[in-house]
Formats: C-alpha cells, sequence, structure tokens
C-alpha cells in the first residue's frame, strides 16, 4: 500500500462516525418510542457514508427513514471504501487489472451460490425446529467423504451421480435417525431451555461424526475425479479475442474469466437442485406444509399436519443438502475430517447475514459473502495474511450483523414461534 | 447426616489431589502429574464455563478465546517487555523507576534474524557488561488475567441484547476471528511456529524443603490446583449470593427480572468479566506451565472438550463441572491404549473421543443435569422433598432462602 494513511484515516473516520451514529439515532429512536429494531443500522449508516451530515439528516426525519434508504446508505458506505482503497492503493491488481476484477467476482459468484445452497439447508432446518444446527459441516464432509467411499473404493469407476446420490440418501438417512432419537424431546416443553439443547446436541453429533470418519477414514486427504470433463471448444473460432474457450477442467471467458469444470458443474447443480427445492416447498403438498409448520407450527397442527414428522424431514433435508454441496465439492478440494468446520462457519454467517430462517435470504447472503471472500483474498496486498485471515472476513460480517441488525436482510423477528426468540 | 456425604467425599477427595504428588512413586509420575494439571486446567473452563452458560444462561461458545487472550497477553508482555540498567538506543524505551523499560520491536519467525531484536543487538554489543531482566511470570499472569476481564467486559456489553442460538454464534464469531488474527500476525505473535513462554518458575523454587527445578511438574500442580480452588471459592461464593440469584433469574426470564428489579445489564457484565477472566489466568498459567502457546488451542474443538466436559459433570453446578473435567480429562488418556480384536487393531486415541461424543449425546438427551451433580443432589436433597411439600404450598422460598423452583409457570 503506497498510501495507507489515507485508507485507515478514511476507515476511522467511517467507523467513529457510524458508532455514534448507531448511538444517537437509536437513542433518538428511544425517546421518540418507535421500533428500534432498524435504528441501529440506518444510523450507523448514514454515518458511515455521509458522516455528520448523514446523521443530521436521519435525526431530523426520524421516522420516515426507510428500507431502501438505508440499503442505499450501505451501498454508498462500500462505495467509498472501494474508492478509498483504489486511490490508496493505486498500483493494487485490483485496480489495475479489470480482468483480474471480473475473474475473482465471477470466482466469488459461484462459489457464493454453493455456499448459498448449503447455507439454505442450515436454514431450512432453524426455521422449522428453530434449531442452529452444528453438525451442519459434519453433514458437509460425510457428504464429499462418501463420494470417495463410494466411487474409490467400494465400486471404482462407477458414474459419479451414484456417488452423490448414495452421499444424499446416507446424509438423508442419519439426519431423519438422529432427530428421531435426539431431538424429539424438545418439541413438547419437557425441556426448559430447548435452543440450548438443541446447540449441545448437534454439538455432539458434530464431535461423534468427526472422530468416527477420522476413526474409519484415517486422517490422510482423499480426492476424487472431476465429475465433468469438458469438450474442446472454441468460439468464435477465427478471431482475436475468443469468447469463450474451453480445455478439458477448465473453461476460459473473454480470455481474462477462467473457471474450473468442478467449481461450474457444482454450482449449475446447486441452481438445479435449487429450483427443484422451490418447486416443492410451493408446488407439493409436502413443501406447502413445511412452510405453514414454519410460520406456525400450532395452526399447522390443526390444519392436518404432524409438526413432529416435518421436523423429522426439515433436519433430514437440512443435512441432505449440506451432503450434497459437500458431494459436489469433493471434485474441487482434497477431503479431510476436519473440513466442516469452515463451511459450517460460513453457514452460520451466511443465514445470520440474511436473516435466521428465511430462505431466500440464506440464497443472496451466501452470494454475498463469497463476493466478500472473493474480494478480501484478491486485493488485501499481503497474499500470506490474506490467506490466514480467510476464516475472519465472514466472521467481521457476522459480528457487523448481530451488532447492528440481529434479523439480517430478510428476517421475521418472531420465525417458527417461540423457538426463534432473539 | 447423610446430606454432609458430598462435603465429606469432597474434603477426601480434595486431600487425595494435594497428597497424591508427594505420596506417588511411579516410574510414569510425569505423565500422571501432567494429565492432572491439564485435568485441573480444564476444570478451571468447565467450572467458569458452567456459571456463565448454566446458571446465568448466557450460552457462550468464545470461552477458549478469553483464555488465549489469557495466555497470549502473558506470553507476548514477557516476550516484548524488559527491564534494563542502561538505555539500549535502538529499541522503543522509557524511563522506569531508574531503569529503562524497553519494549522490543517484533521480527516474526524468519529463522535468520531469529535473534536479531533490537534488544539482542544491544547486548551483543554491550558483551555481557548489563543485565538485563524479563517481566515477573506472576505479573505477565495477572495481567492476561486483567485482559481476559477486560475483553469479558466488552463481549459482554456488545452482547446485551442477544440471546441463545445468536449468542452462541457471536461468541463462535469472536473466537474464530481472534484465532484468525493470531494466525495472521506473524510478525508479533509468530502465527501457527507459536510462542515460547518461559516455565512457571524460570528459576526453580524450593517448597516444603526442597528445591525443584523448572521442568519439575509439583510446582506447576500446586500452582493449577490453588488456581481452581480460588475460582471454585469465588464462584461458590457468588453462587450463593445475591448475585447468584440475580444471574439466575437472568437466564429463566430476563424481561421478568429486568421489570423486578434486577439490573440485567450491570450482571449480565459482571458475569461475562469473572467468568472470562477465570479462563484468562487458567491459560495464562496453563501457557507458562507447557512453554508454547498456539492458536490451535483455539479450535473448536478444544472448546468442545469444555462444553462436554461441562455438560457430563452437570451444566448447573460448577463444582459437578469441574469434577467432570479432571474425571474425564484422565479416563481419556486413560483409553489412549489401542487394542486389537480378532485381528483388527482398534486406534483408540481416535475411537475414545466418538464414544465420548455418543457419551455427550446421551448425557444430553437422558441425565439432564449431567452425571455428577445428581450424585450430589441426591445426598444434599436427603429429606428436602417431605420437609418443603408442606412450605410449597404456602411459600415460593426455598430452605436457603432463595426462592424455590417448582413447576415452570407456562
Amino acid at each position: 500500500m503506497e498510501f495507507p494513511v489515507l485508507f485507515w484515516g478514511v476507515l476511522g473516520w467511517m467507523i467513529f462516525w457510524g458508532v455514534s451514529g448507531s448511538i444517537l439515532i437509536r437513542r433518538r429512536y428511544l425517546a421518540r418510542d418507535l421500533d428500534t429494531s432498524n435504528a441501529t443500522f440506518i444510523g450507523t449508516m448514514a454515518g458511515a457514508a455521509l458522516g455528520p451530515v448523514g446523521i443530521a439528516a436521519v435525526w431530523a426525519g426520524t421516522p420516515r427513514a426507510s428500507g431502501y434508504l438505508s440499503t442505499a446508505l450501505a451501498l454508498l458506505a462500500v462505495l467509498i471504501i472501494a474508492v478509498t482503497f483504489s486511490f490508496a492503493d493505486p498500483d493494487n491488481i485490483c485496480v489495475t487489472s479489470g480482468g483480474f476484477v471480473a475473474s475473482q467476482v465471477v470466482n466469488g459468484l459461484i462459489i457464493g451460490i454453493i455456499y448459498g445452497f448449503m447455507a439454505l439447508g442450515l436454514s431450512l432446518i432453524f426455521s422449522i425446529l428453530g434449531v442452529v444446527s452444528f453438525a451442519h459441516g459434519e453433514f458437509y464432509m460425510i457428504g464429499g467423504m462418501l463420494v470417495y467411499w463410494i466411487t474409490e473404493v467400494l465400486m471404482p469407476g462407477v458414474n459419479p451421480l451414484i456417488g452423490v446420490l448414495g452421499a444424499c440418501a446416507v446424509a438423508f438417512v442419519i439426519g431423519a435417525v438422529f432427530e428421531r432419537l435426539m431431538l424429539t424431546p424438545m418439541y413438547h416443553g419437557k425441556i426448559d431451555r430447548p435452543v440450548e439443547y438443541g446447540i449441545l446436541v448437534t454439538f455432539g453429533l458434530a464431535f461423534t461424526l468427526q472422530y468416527f470418519v477420522q476413526a474409519v477414514a484415517g486422517a490422510s486427504p482423499v480426492k476424487v475425479q472431476r465429475y465433468v470433463e469438458f469438450p474442446r471448444f472454441r468460439f468464435p473460432a477465427e478471431a482475436d479475442l475468443v469468447w469463450i474457450k474451453t480445455s478439458r477442467g477448465s473453461m476460459t471467458l473473454f480470455e481474462q474469466v477462467t473457471i474450473s469444470s468442478p467449481r461450474l458443474s457444482a454450482a449449475v447443480t446447486c441452481i438445479l437442485v435449487l429450483l427443484a427445492l422451490l418447486y416443492f416447498m410451493h408446488r407439493t403438498w409436502t413443501g406447502k406444509a413445511l412452510r405453514a409448520v414454519s410460520q406456525d407450527r400450532e395452526a399447522a397442527a390443526i390444519a392436518g399436519i404432524s409438526p413432529d414428522r416435518m421436523n423429522m424431514l426439515a433436519f433430514a433435508l437440512g443435512g441432505m443438502i449440506a451432503a450434497l454441496a459437500g458431494a459436489l465439492l469433493v471434485q474441487a478440494f482434497s477431503w479431510l475430517p476436519q473440513v466442516g468446520a469452515i463451511p459450517a462457519m460460513r453457514s452460520f454467517v451466511i443465514v445470520v447475514l440474511g436473516g435466521l430462517g428465511s430462505l431466500p435470504g440464506a440464497f443472496v447472503g451466501g452470494i454475498m459473502v463469497g463476493l466478500v471472500e472473493a474480494a478480501g483474498t484478491g486485493c488485501i496486498p499481503d497474499a500470506q495474511k490474506a490467506a490466514s485471515y480467510i476464516p475472519a472476513y465472514g466472521m467481521i460480517v457476522l459480528t457487523l450483523t448481530l451488532l447492528l441488525r440481529p434479523t439480517g436482510m430478510f428476517g421475521r423477528r418472531f420465525a417458527s414461534g417461540s423457538h426463534g426468540q432473539l | 447426616m447423610k446430606r454432609q456425604i458430598p462435603n465429606i467425599a469432597g474434603a477426601a477427595f480434595l486431600l487425595l489431589l494435594a497428597v497424591f504428588p508427594l505420596t506417588y512413586g511411579g516410574a510414569d509420575y510425569d505423565y500422571v502429574m501432567h494429565i492432572l494439571i491439564t485435568g485441573f486446567f480444564y476444570a478451571i473452563l468447565a467450572a467458569s464455563w458452567s456459571m456463565l452458560s448454566g446458571y446465568a444462561g448466557q450460552f457462550s461458545f468464545g470461552h477458549m478465546g478469553f483464555m488465549a487472550i489469557g495466555a497470549y497477553s502473558a506470553g507476548l508482555f514477557r516476550h516484548y517487555i524488559y527491564l534494563s540498567p542502561e538505555p539500549t538506543g535502538l529499541c522503543a524505551e522509557t524511563q522506569f523507576f531508574g531503569q529503562w523499560l524497553v519494549v522490543v520491536n517484533p521480527i516474526g519467525v524468519t529463522s535468520t534474524t531469529l535473534t536479531q531484536d533490537c534488544l539482542r543487538q544491544a547486548m551483543d554489543a554491550w558483551a555481557g557488561s548489563v543485565e538485563v531482566t524479563a517481566m515477573p511470570v506472576l505479573l505477565g499472569v495477572v495481567l492476561g488475567t486483567l485482559m481476559g476481564a477486560l475483553a469479558g467486559f466488552l463481549v459482554g456489553m456488545l452482547v446485551l441484547r442477544l440471546r441463545a442460538a445468536y449468542l452462541a454464534l457471536f461468541t463462535l464469531g469472536f473466537s474464530e476471528i481472534l484465532k484468525a488474527t493470531i494466525s495472521a500476525e506473524i510478525d508479533i505473535t509468530r502465527g501457527q511456529a507459536g510462542l515460547e513462554l518461559p516455565a512457571l518458575y524460570p528459576s526453580g523454587i524450593t517448597l516444603f524443603g526442597r528445591f525443584y527445578e523448572p521442568t519439575d511438574k509439583l510446582p506447576p500442580y500446586y500452582t493449577m490446583l490453588g488456581l481452581l480452588l480460588i475460582c471454585l471459592i469465588i464462584l461458590g461464593w457468588l453462587a450463593h449470593s445475591r448475585f447468584g440469584l440475580f444471574v439466575r433469574a437472568l437466564r429463566e426470564d430476563q424481561d421478568a427480572a429486568a421489570a423486578l428489579g434486577v439490573n440485567t445489564t450491570k450482571y449480565k457484565v459482571l458475569v461475562f468479566s469473572v467468568t472470562c477472566s477465570m479462563a484468562a489466568a487458567a491459560g495464562a498459567v496453563q501457557g507458562h506451565y507447557v512453554q508454547i502457546i498456539t492458536p490451535n488451542m483455539l479450535f473448536l474443538l478444544q472448546m468442545s472438550l469444555v462444553v462436554a466436559m461441562a455438560v457430563i459433570g452437570g451444566i448447573e453446578n460448577f463444582v459437578a463441572a469441574a469434577i467432570g473435567a479432571i474425571i474425564l480429562q484422565v479416563l481419556l488418556e486413560m483409553l489412549r491404549n489401542s487394542f486389537v480384536i480378532g485381528g483388527v487393531e482398534v486406534d483408540m486415541t481416535i475411537w475414545r473421543l466418538v464414544f465420548f461424543g455418543i457419551l455427550l449425546m446421551i448425557t444430553l438427551r437422558f441425565f439432564r443435569n449431567g452425571l455428577i451433580a445428581p450424585m450430589i443432589a441426591y445426598f444434599r436433597r436427603q429429606g428436602v422433598a417431605e420437609e418443603t411439600v408442606a412450605k410449597r404450598a404456602s411459600t415460593v422460598t426455598g430452605p436457603e432462602g432463595g426462592p424455590h423452583r417448582t413447576e415452570a409457570p407456562d
């Protein structure tokens, strides 16, 4: 960085006015006896984006601050940071090379879709059971491990589709059995604090699954072949700028953006499964029943839906989604029994960012986290530090979300009855 | 008389722990002592965590983060600050009661420069004519404890509005950010290579008329045991005072407690500060005992070990949690031996953790109060049932002057 003082100075200025804004505007809302759930966020963003002027404007027009305004202010704040960064570090590859930025954005988007898909499972579980499943990363891990086991050990050379389907089926069964055995006492008020019980018992499952896999499969990394190989292709064939060019393992767009086959196939599969899930949730009786239970358990029970059965289905489906994400990514990364921890953290970040229990929120949040991580890894000057900080980027997003707007982007404050209390 | 059995058993257990290192003479003395010291370390963490989560209902997953804050504060303090009678002229330094307080510049882990920080250069120039003193270990431990309390205070302030799942995720995020920072700032913390600390008693110590080397296990054993006892006494005093009642009210219903005049903000922040400072003290002492600290002690599985120990002991009873931690630590070590069944070697170093996880789930599912707490309660509550059945009809005051929990109001 050539002018770090400029960057940190602006950042300090934004943090100072953001914190002041959050406190002042919240006080203002409290004094006026208004709903404060959005006040902190608007105040912070106004302060961060426009400094004292923004705070004064929001202060003056207190009750009229809308969702659009806060979104616009948030975008402005991000834009200011980006512009300051480009001035502070004019030689950075993120500033000088448009192709690099495009490549980072596309890859961030693709990995974000996969993150979002995995977080969707967690959000589904939370919206219906009111439990934050700490075993989500372990479902992801066993998904990949099962694909490896089926396609490389049990039946070498088999179509990877069978491996993926097998992994999903096993994860579904594990989820269903675990829910029946361990989570049932939560639903009928037999436990004082069901939320904590849910966290602890899924934590126990995570612990057990991880060491079970390590005991059975060993601690050495495994990897599977990529599922899809592109045919060789060039378009347009005779031109200076080749729009699209493929080799066996990757695809290059406009000679700038390279996408590897495993990631692309994983993202495409995620989108297809997501569409199938949307159809399932909105067009079939079972899916509608699931959504009904997430809105109001008692009313759903009166309408003839068994909430207990929906609980089982939701936990199993959530686990299966995580396992599918793992099964798709095992072709891209090498796989260890401990591999679930980082995606699990990421899923927590995404569901909180999107709003606990909100399915569209999980997907949008996933894409945002994917982009943030791509920017964080690509643009920070010291590459070694940037790599070490990868797990922290998401966690900073999580911490900020929890402090500024705990309901997230699309969260309902009292999702899923009493379980979803803040 | 039967009610006194837990007290008598506890006293006997304590006496056993106190005389054990003096009487035990097996060949694996150091190994056994190490396991027990680690057991005490986990016991402090489990007991303070059970105060935070079981009593006050603040479900924190960042307890290991506070432990690391204590360890790293002590380590960095010892590593970077020295007292010198002469100014070095190279380092950042300031006059301090006739001496010079020298702050060493961070140089990271690059092997070629490992001994080339400003103080080492100055000492080379002096060629042994000036005696530089390091900071006392005790001061570092106290500083670590204070930093833990401060961090607990700040986190407590930040999480005031968060409950249940949100609190768990926030504290987890705190711990992860800390871990990433420690791993990334290699210049200062040495990252994954780990920060080396001196032994707890760097120049040895004389106990009971016998001199012990810095590497001997007996002094750290008594230090850790003493710290555990201090923590348990403080926790016990807090739990039986108004503080204990207030934080339990916080757990049961925060809004109702606030409506009845409990200063929920104050007690929430206070319980965070107290328990986190205990975790930090344990971390600082353990860091000096094992003499190296790495960011790996912030792994989620370390935290899960503490959680599992507290849960299996009894999450709403910190003494049970501490005993559970010691017993489980010893048990886990005893289960390390691999064995062979029918030609298949079972690698117990991994499988014991699988069984541990299953035990955790079964305890949670079927023994909600843990495995050790009910044993204590069984003797403690002898005859209480008959006494209180009549009382309950007319009053809500329990045998010890506190409100007695009957069926949870729905």
